[in-house]
């Protein structure tokens, strides 16, 4: 009963449960914190290449090219249990036979981390610290392409700004589609619906 | 010393005991996979592809249910690939068509190319039911003492002989 293992084996059961109980009350204190990011997104120029998916393969793809500007801020979403804040923009499409908005792909992200998280890795420009977002008419992170490997003549794309609040202990959350408690929807975020043009025609070729 | 074993009554209860605990994990291993509806609700980062938000040895919480709405874009998404054993961690960037055979495709937010190198040969995108569960809760370093035991496996033996002598040796 008073043996040394029985006492360790009970300061190191206490300590985890006190560990645990701690953990659960920051992860439950992320509630009490107000939400109010807003973001505005509008495409740019917008431009089609072919490409090939890798330097082997044969087939050749079509690669949409989006410039967009975005201006954002989501200080609001840093509190002190959060790690870092994933944003990012994706393109929606419908299909051919439904007007469903049943493709996406992200086109440019970025991680902010939390101030003072910095000692971590992948720390943003100084310009974006504090979670505000300003961009003019940037290139896309990634060209997108679409498994038929056509995206020329898409009608009805859409731009969205999303975000996923990764916290130092507890629940992820992402951009919330109800307004739940002090967690308010994001204002705004949604471009105006754009058309993929085709794919420019050489007017010049080019010399070899 | 080794009282116990003079005494049978003492070591068949140590022993239940010891079963005792032993079901109990499994038995809340197993709940926990039903409600989650995945064959690993709780799993331990093992690379460094999503750094910063996941490092080596954090306990990621899985849930494999869509009762509101389908996996989508930006989910952080725990799946497995035809012929590798290992569960992959990464982020969910491309979506074309609903339902089970909407292709998908992953990237790590470390990484600077998106997942079609570890996919299986010839394979371009994974589907839902490659898909083992999203991360919903997250736990740091918890998980590091796994990561240890396969790194050094006499570790195994060591804690398996220390906690053989207390079962052998604790008088009560």
């Amino acid at each position: 009963m008073h043996s040394t293992i029985v006492r360790g084996q009970n300061v190191f059961g206490f300590f985890t449960t006190v560990c645990f109980a701690v953990a659960a009350l920051i992860a439950a204190s992320d509630l009490l914190a107000p939400r109010t990011p807003r973001a505005t997104v509008a495409a740019n120029a917008v431009q089609v290449v072919k490409g090939r998916p890798h330097y082997y393969s044969t087939k050749k793809e079509e690669y949409a090219i989006i410039r967009f500007t975005m201006n954002a801020d989501f200080s609001s979403l840093f509190t002190w249990n959060t790690k870092q804040v994933f944003v990012y923009v994706s393109a929606s499409w419908p299909n051919s036979t439904s007007s469903e908005l049943t493709n996406e792909a992200v086109i440019w992200d970025t991680i902010i981390t939390n101030p003072s998280a910095d000692h971590l890795q992948n720390i943003g420009p100084a310009a974006m610290k504090k979670g505000r977002i300003d961009l003019k008419n940037v290139k896309p992170k990634y060209q997108i392409t679409a498994p038929s490997g056509k995206l020329q003549e898409t009608d009805d794309v859409v731009l969205k700004v999303h975000y996923n609040v990764q916290p130092w202990v507890g629940i992820l959350t992402w951009t919330p589609q109800i307004e739940f408690g002090k967690w308010k929807k994001l204002k705004g975020g949604m471009s105006k619906a754009f058309k993929i043009p085709a794919i420019k025609k050489k007017d010049t070729p080019k010399k070899a | 010393m080794l009282s116990t074993l003079q005494n049978p009554r003492q070591a068949a209860a140590q022993l239940l005991n010891f079963g005792l605990i032993l079901s109990t994990a499994f038995m809340m291993w197993k709940g926990l996979s039903v409600l989650a509806d995945s064959p690993s609700p709780i799993v331990v980062v093992l690379s460094g592809s999503m750094e910063p938000a996941f490092q080596r040895g954090d306990l990621l919480f899985l849930w494999n249910r869509n009762f509101f709405e389908e996996t989508k874009v930006g989910e952080i998404v725990v799946y497995n690939v035809k012929g590798k054993d290992i569960p992959i961690v990464h982020r969910l960037v491309r979506k074309f068509g609903v339902g089970d055979d909407a292709k998908l495709l992953t990237k790590g937010d470390n990484n600077v190319a998106d997942d079609t190198e570890l996919y299986a040969r010839g394979q371009d995108y994974i589907e839902r039911k490659d898909i083992i569960g999203s991360v919903v809760a997250y736990i740091p370093f918890v998980g590091y003492v796994t990561i240890l035991l396969s790194e050094h496996p006499w570790l195994k033996t060591v804690m398996l002989g220390i906690m053989g002598l207390v079962v052998v040796l604790q008088r009560e």
